[in-house]
């Protein structure tokens, strides 16, 4: 017993003097490299900055990417904002929220877009095959399941609903996980769901039918995410974000002009089954940030009553 | 001693944290955390206007409903298992297993099976609850003196009247450890089951709240968080105070008998 | 029990038992229909999943750090626990200041506290840390309040009358009567311990086994998902193993082992 207790003493202490020495991760140059520290979702969205490294653009800017993978804004906000992590990654709807609270936030970059093509977009939203529901229009008096309330997915569901002619306050939304969707429909807990790949192109193997694409429907080429930083960050690190941006820039062109390449990188950080790798629609990669498609977002949001007033998108954007 | 001495034990510490906490975060501009002087000035919005009975109630009612059913399986089971080394040793194993699968992780799965209503959401209650009951029921069970349980056979006890008699008190210090333990977890697990497919709850709100960096209201669900828990607990300790007088005078009569 | 006139089976083998059951089970109902096999695939198919799993060195380090933060907070919390817990359960006025803190602490649960965490700590590996022993921490302190207090009042009296230092009075009259609860506690905060820990890495990204199940969900990787779970239980099946043989030696004298020896 005298052991254990000298064991476990020593392994306190051992601890608390790990937590003394605070490590702080500035320009900590690694071989001339500079360390940039980005938390990411580990989604297909973000595979431009791993192909990004694969090919080097990075190291052009004398970057190293230190890349680490949340599972969303919970974490990867006040991660950023607390100067823990020099940039990370949301969607809009997120950011436009988080900035309408106070939050020092600046996208640096474009992160990921719809492909704009009705049917042939990397999202939408999923029935089973023998539902009655024919159109978004049918989705009223419905339940339908996001992976986020109030945020992104159900305004452009909402988006979808209105455009079909129907009426979106009648949609009824439940929170599900995207990888508990499937089973919820086959079930019958829902009634639709909206999805992204990989789980869209497995649901529509399971026998799903696809009724709309929310994200064309909201706005032509919608950006749907980017890259952010905190205002301090920015000012106090400008030039490690500027050469951030440039890298980025490059990675998303040359992701949008080589799917081979994005497909070929998501297995370096996702478990996504071979089979369905080949087969899934690729999103967008815009370079540049859609600002009309931003606005018409940011519109949608305060009329969805996300939003208690209409958002400065420019002062959002770099 | 007199009313006034025991308010001021009671109140004392906490007291003094609260006005700890004030001082530290008075004029704090830090966006997550913001002066306590905000939280307070925004706990009546937040909480008192509705979100009471729409979302509070119902959380506490599957809480209620979840705890209870723990205890019912948690003591059942836990006689059960205590009672019988060879049952003990064959599902101690698979207990473990299920016991160390953390509830983020657990709850998809039981949504395959129980839906995405109040049942799911009272069934990971449970699922979380019912250790703490069933470990310290199996414990108190086996702990039980062998001279005890030889006396009951002696006075062939019919197997009835021994669970009344003697396994249960016995055994009742420590299930009253694990039942309070448990109330804890269940309020831990309450907020939990509110993030799968969940419109209303307590939960859900600080979920919200959060994920909307709507800070100083999240403030004020952790702070609701814990005034429920210290409720609770009070509502325990008198139920207990009860069940263990019960335990405590059959115990002195054993003694002095 | 018609075992003990051939003599008892040996615990192991009751526990194989207990655990082949699971694992048919686990075949059956997938394969029998119950539920779909794309949501709950049969157990065969998530081994096969966890054999190319263990092929992979990145497993093997995520195994490592899952179960370095996992100890490293454990040993935090039961020590702090077990500390406060017989400091504040021999002192009636400690106990009677701090009963209301402590009810007040206990109940927030660590998810709330992820965004604090993650503001102190970023993601590094020490943010989990502070969720682990803080949700553990509560499980070992109160095991081991009730345990003081179940402390026989004469011997307490005793002790206190002839003025037994705290420590005298810890080594001699309290942690025998509380070693049991202590070593509950020391499972059930092992148990929450393991859990904090794989729930900080899939939520904050810290790395471990967390962050791999956290990988393998958003890629619908069913069966990877499945056989890392599967990693997490037999690692609870393993720390309880461990516990079971501490509290045989520590608890030798005691009646809940001695009857279990004599069996």
């Amino acid at each position: 017993m005298i052991r254990v207790r000298a064991a476990l003493a020593a392994a306190a202490v051992l601890l608390l003097s790990s937590c003394g020495g605070g490590s702080s991760s500035d320009d900590a140059a690694s071989g001339g490299l500079a360390e940039v520290k980005v938390s990411v979702i580990p989604i297909v969205d973000v595979a431009p900055v791993y192909v990004g490294i694969q090919q080097g653009f990075f190291k052009e800017q004398n970057l190293k990417p230190d890349v680490v993978t949340a599972q969303g804004g919970a974490a990867i906000v006040p991660a950023v904002v607390a100067g823990q992590v020099d940039i990370g990654f949301s969607n809009f709807v997120s950011l436009m929220v988080a900035k309408s609270k106070g939050l020092p936030l600046k996208v640096v970059s474009s992160g990921v877009g719809s492909t704009g093509a009705a049917g042939k977009d990397f999202g939408g939203i999923v029935v089973k095959k023998d539902s009655p529901i024919k159109s978004a229009k049918d989705l009223a008096g419905k339940k339908v399941a996001v992976n986020t309330l109030n945020n992104i997915n159900d305004t452009t569901v909402r988006a979808s609903v209105r455009k079909a002619g129907g009426d979106p306050k009648g949609v009824k939304f439940t929170e599900l996980a995207f990888p508990d969707m499937g089973a919820a429909l086959d079930k019958g807990n829902v009634d639709a769901i909206q999805v992204v790949e990989p789980f869209l192109s497995t649901a529509l193997k399971a026998g799903g039918r696809l009724i709309a694409s929310n994200y064309v429907d909201t706005a032509p080429k919608l950006t749907i995410a980017g890259y952010f930083t905190s205002q301090k960050t920015a000012s106090t690190k400008s030039d490690i974000v500027k050469r951030f941006t440039a890298a980025m820039q490059k990675s998303l062109q040359y992701s949008a002009a080589h799917p081979e390449a994005v497909r070929k990188a998501l297995p370096s950080y996702t478990k996504i089954d071979n089979s369905v790798l080949q087969e899934l629609t690729l999103p967008d990669y815009p370079a540049q940030v859609n600002k009309d498609s931003l606005q018409t977002l940011a519109d949608l949001a305060v009329q969805d009553g996300l939003l208690t007033k209409a958002p400065d998108v420019s002062a959002l954007l770099p | 001693m007199s009313a006034l001495k025991s308010v001021v034990r009671l109140l004392a510490v906490p007291a003094l944290l609260v006005a700890v906490w004030w001082t530290a975060t008075e004029g704090s501009t830090d966006y997550f955390w913001p002066p306590l002087r905000t939280i307070v000035g925004t706990f009546d919005d937040t909480w008192f206007h509705g979100r009471l009975t729409s979302d509070v109630l119902p959380s506490l009612l599957r809480l209620v409903a979840g705890y209870l059913l723990a205890l019912v399986l948690g003591i059942g089971a836990g006689v059960a298992i205590g009672s019988s080394r060879t049952l003990r040793a064959v599902l101690e194993p698979v207990l473990e297993f299920f016991r160390a699968i953390p509830p983020p992780v657990l709850v998809p799965i039981l949504m395959l099976f129980a839906g995405i209503g109040d049942g799911m959401k009272i069934l990971v209650i449970v699922t979380g609850c019912v250790w703490p009951v069933l470990l310290n029921t199996v414990e108190g069970v086996r702990a039980l003196d062998e001279v005890l349980r030889d006396t009951a056979r002696s006075y062939r006890l019919r197997r009835g009247s021994r669970l009344v008699h003697l396994v249960l008190p016995g055994a009742s210090p420590q299930i009253a450890a694990g039942a309070r333990q448990a109330l804890s977890v269940g309020i831990i697990l309450m907020v939990i089951s509110e993030m799968f497919a969940a419109s209303e709850g307590v939960g859900f709100t600080i979920i919200q709240f959060q994920r909307t960096f709507a800070i100083p209201q999240m403030w004020t669900g952790v702070i609701l968080l814990g005034v429920i828990g210290v409720a609770l607990s009070a509502l325990f300790h008198l139920a207990e105070a009860r069940v263990l007088r019960w335990y405590t005078g059959l115990r002195r009569a054993q003694r002095e008998g | 029990m018609t075992g003990r006139r051939n003599g008892p089976a040996p615990a192991w083998l009751l526990g194989g038992l207990g655990l082949a059951g699971l694992i048919v089970l686990g075949e059956l109902v997938p394969r029998s229909g119950l539920v779909e096999r794309r949501y709950l695939p049969p157990v065969s198919s998530m081994l096969s999943a966890l054999a190319d799993q263990a092929a992979a060195g990145e497993f093997w380090q995520a195994l490592g750090e899952t179960l370095r933060g996992w100890a490293i907070g454990l040993a935090i919390a039961m020590v702090a626990g077990v500390v406060l817990g017989v400091v504040i359960g021999w002192v009636p006025l400690l106990q009677a200041a701090l009963n209301s803190t402590i009810e007040f602490l206990r109940p927030i649960p660590s998810v709330a506290l992820i965004p604090l965490a993650v503001l102190l700590y970023g993601t590094e590996p020490r943010s989990t840390l502070l969720l682990v022993v803080y949700a553990s921490f509560w499980q070992v302190l109160v095991q081991v309040l009730y345990g003081v207090r179940d402390v026989d009042p004469v011997a307490r009296d005793t002790a206190r009358s002839y003025r037994f230092r705290l420590l005298t009075a810890a080594r001699t009259v309290i942690w025998p009567t509380a070693l049991p609860y202590v070593m509950t506690g020391f499972r059930l905060g092992a148990a929450v311990a393991l859990i904090l820990e794989i729930t900080g890495e899939l939520v904050i990204g810290s790395p471990g086994l967390g962050r791999q199940i956290a990988v393998a969900q958003n890629s619908n990787a069913v069966s990877a998902m499945y056989a890392l779970i599967i990693v997490v239980g037999l690692i609870g099946v393993a720390v309880n193993v461990v516990a079971r043989a501490v509290e045989r030696r520590a608890l030798r004298w005691h009646p809940s082992i001695r009857t279990e020896a004599a069996v």
